[in-house]
């Protein structure tokens, strides 16, 4: 009787519908690091630029805090973090040396308990690999999907000389050439993070792709078909790999071995067919085509059969990059007033949407391995730069302050593929 | 035969106290049963179920040829520079003088505010004229598609908008975990407007959620309800279903 009681008295209650939240960062403070100061503060500066950059958290304004200075490592008083706003509390404590040894640690404001803690270290000259990795084990706990702090980017770094190919931290710290200036392009990561393929003129007999291994930077040839073939893409098992070739008077997608070997061309239509990009599965992949009069973004099955054409708007699209997520491939499209910005087309509904606007040119995006991030250039302050935001267009930040320029971004894969 | 009689009475007699007593327990349900469904109708008549208004608006604009690439509602914010810590401030002086203590708002002012606020928001977020054909409530919300008061009421309109307001999803949950989140709150409200109790009806799973839920909760500050509400929604309270 009670239960029918409550039944009725319940259906009678009035319900409201909330959805559309505001979707906010984490208010996240980190503490004044305590130990040895240089190190201490060094790695936590690196900390609160990758967690910034990150666009998860939102680090509170160390001026406001209220909690001792020398408040201990273990011993956070929770409600003096609660009062300035703070859900969850990092503290850092360093010791210095030619080895770097930081004690980290995750609290959690509201409960009042630690979430996380470990002892991290490194050679004091990559102590920033302290922070990236602390980051990562941060941004894991919260999301249960990985990091980025510790992944690598490849990317062509304009010189007087020429280009090169450059691999820098995520952050664009740590920028390191492995090729010489002459005209190199589009860097394409293997999946195993070891080797670079690109596309380079260095041979003299036009454009063929080459690879150069990130630890030693010997370089190898890959392709030397014809006079063109550019523009490498791992599947992502790493076996084979895509690129476009012009040959038979028509410049069409190939496939072949990781070696080089056994290339096979996959498309055949009049037109174009260019930049083909691996869906993370490995069974389709995106790429350019001309075959309807303008450039297009069209998938097709790995074996060549099965082509989709997916965007219809605009009258030159180009660049595409499969998510690693699967659900979106972003390209670069010219709109009408003839700039080009970045977008992303939904691979199941074919919906555009559109991510800068009104910020110089924004070409070649490349997804981080979380899917969580697009690398992109962007002429936005003069000179092409790399920018990098989040896959609904915000929090769009430089991440190169090149010289002469940088283009041609490419995430590398998380370290040790996971 | 006598034997038979003699049995057949036995047995009338053994069975007459429990016949009447089912009998009787059948009908007692049946009349609490009509009780419980009247009764509450005739002493204390629940108000009607009403529904707070959700609708996606039509953005002020030209028509867009189709063939052409999407424009961006508003322009992304400038990319910053690489970040820096921030540097810590320098402490006001302990003798500037204080601000001024804000004044508590009375009750009154509480609901014209958030009654402005739910008329307001059709001026800012469509940044146009509203349509003088557009049939509603001069106290209808900016979010409201119903046409009547039957279909959408002004005060639930008003605490969806007020607890909307401190509705923040936090960042660090997934995308793809925000497609399947979901949890309900039962939340009684005193005759000031205040939150009394609540409890959660459905958890969500995700730790962060539910603290943000809490947290949106505790921080609104809802109108008090009019007095044909009050009653009902301290004692039966309102569900409050959340979805990122």
């Amino acid at each position: 009787m009670i239960f029918l009681l409550s039944l009725l008295l319940a259906a009678d209650r009035p319900v409201i519908d909330l959805s559309g939240g505001r979707v906010q960062a984490y208010p996240l403070a980190m503490a004044r690091p305590l130990g040895a100061q240089d190190a201490a503060v060094a790695v936590q500066s690196v900390l609160g630029q990758d967690f910034e950059r990150s666009g998860l958290f939102k680090l509170l304004d160390p001026a406001s805090f209220l909690a001792s200075p020398n408040e201990p490592l273990d011993k956070p008083e929770y409600p003096r973090w609660q009062a300035v706003g703070a859900q969850a509390l990092v503290k850092v404590s360093c010791e210095g040396g030619a080895e770097i040894r930081c004690d980290m640690r995750l609290y959690d404001v509201a409960r009042g308990q630690e979430l996380m803690h470990g002892t991290y270290s490194a050679p004091k000259q990559v102590q920033r690999q302290i922070a990236h990795r602390f980051g990562d084990d941060v941004v894991r706990f919260f999301t249960q999907e990985p990091g980025v702090f510790q992944t690598r980017i490849a990317y062509v770094r304009e010189t007087e000389a020429g280009k090169q190919i450059v691999v820098a931290d995520w952050d664009g710290a740590n920028a390191t050439a492995l090729t010489g200036a002459s005209i190199n392009l589009l860097p394409a990561w293997t999946p195993d993070g070891r080797t670079i393929a690109f596309t380079s003129f260095r041979d003299g007999s036009g454009a063929h792709i080459f690879t150069v291994d990130v630890a030693t930077k010997q370089v190898k040839p890959l392709v030397l078909m014809g006079d063109f073939a550019t523009g490498a893409c791992y599947a992502p098992d790493g076996l084979k790999f895509l690129f476009s070739s012009s040959l038979d008077d028509n410049t069409d997608i190939y496939v072949s071995q990781a070696d080089g070997s056994a290339g096979r061309r996959l498309t055949d239509a009049r037109g174009i067919d260019i930049s083909a990009s691996y869906s993370p599965d490995g069974k389709r992949f995106a790429f350019v085509s001309e075959r309807a009069g303008s450039p297009q973004i069209y998938s097709m099955a790995a074996d060549g059969t099965d082509v989709r054409r997916l965007t219809f708007q605009g009258n030159y699209n180009q660049e595409p990059a499969w998510s690693p997520k699967g659900d979106l491939i972003a390209f670069s499209g010219r709109d009408e007033h003839r700039v080009f910005d970045l977008y992303t087309v939904a691979v199941d509904t074919g919906k555009v949407t559109r991510l800068t606007q009104n910020q110089g040119t924004n070409e070649k995006p490349s997804w981080a391995p979380n899917g969580r991030y697009i690398l992109f250039s962007s002429t936005r302050g003069g000179r092409r730069q790399l920018y990098v935001m989040q896959p609904d267009g915000s929090n769009q930040r430089a991440v190169t302050s090149e010289h002469q320029g940088a283009s041609d971004p490419a995430w590398g894969p998380l370290p040790n593929g996971k | 035969m006598s034997e038979s009689i003699h049995k057949s009475v036995l047995s009338l007699k053994s069975r007459t106290p429990l016949s009447r007593a089912a009998a009787l327990a059948v009908g007692l349900h049946v009349v609490a049963f009509f009780a419980a469904f009247f009764l509450p109708r005739l002493f204390d008549k629940p108000p009607p179920l009403r529904k707070p208004i959700i609708a996606h608006m039509v953005a002020l604009g030209r028509p867009r040829d189709p063939r052409l690439l999407p424009r961006r509602d508003s322009p992304p914010p400038a990319a910053a520079t690489p970040s820096v810590m921030s540097k810590p401030s320098v402490n006001a002086s302990p003798s500037a003088p204080a601000a001024p203590k804000k004044r508590e708002p009375t009750r009154q002012e509480l609901m014209q505010r958030a009654l402005a606020r739910a008329a307001g928001k059709a001026v800012t977020e469509t940044k146009e004229e509203p349509d003088p054909e557009r049939a509603g409530s001069p106290q209808g919300s900016a979010e409201g598609t119903a046409q009547t008061a039957e279909e959408g009421d002004a005060y639930f309109t008003a605490v969806h908008d007020a607890i909307l307001e401190n509705y923040v999803v936090p960042s660090v949950i997934s995308e793809r975990e925000r497609l399947y989140l979901s949890a309900s709150v039962l939340a009684y409200i005193g005759a000031q407007g205040q939150i009394l109790k609540h409890e959660f009806q459905k958890k969500s799973g995700n730790k962060f959620f539910d603290d943000a839920l809490e947290l949106a909760i505790q921080r609104s500050k809802l109108p008090p309800p009019p007095a044909d509400l009050a009653k009902s929604l301290r004692d039966s309270g309102v569900v409050l279903n959340f979805r990122p």
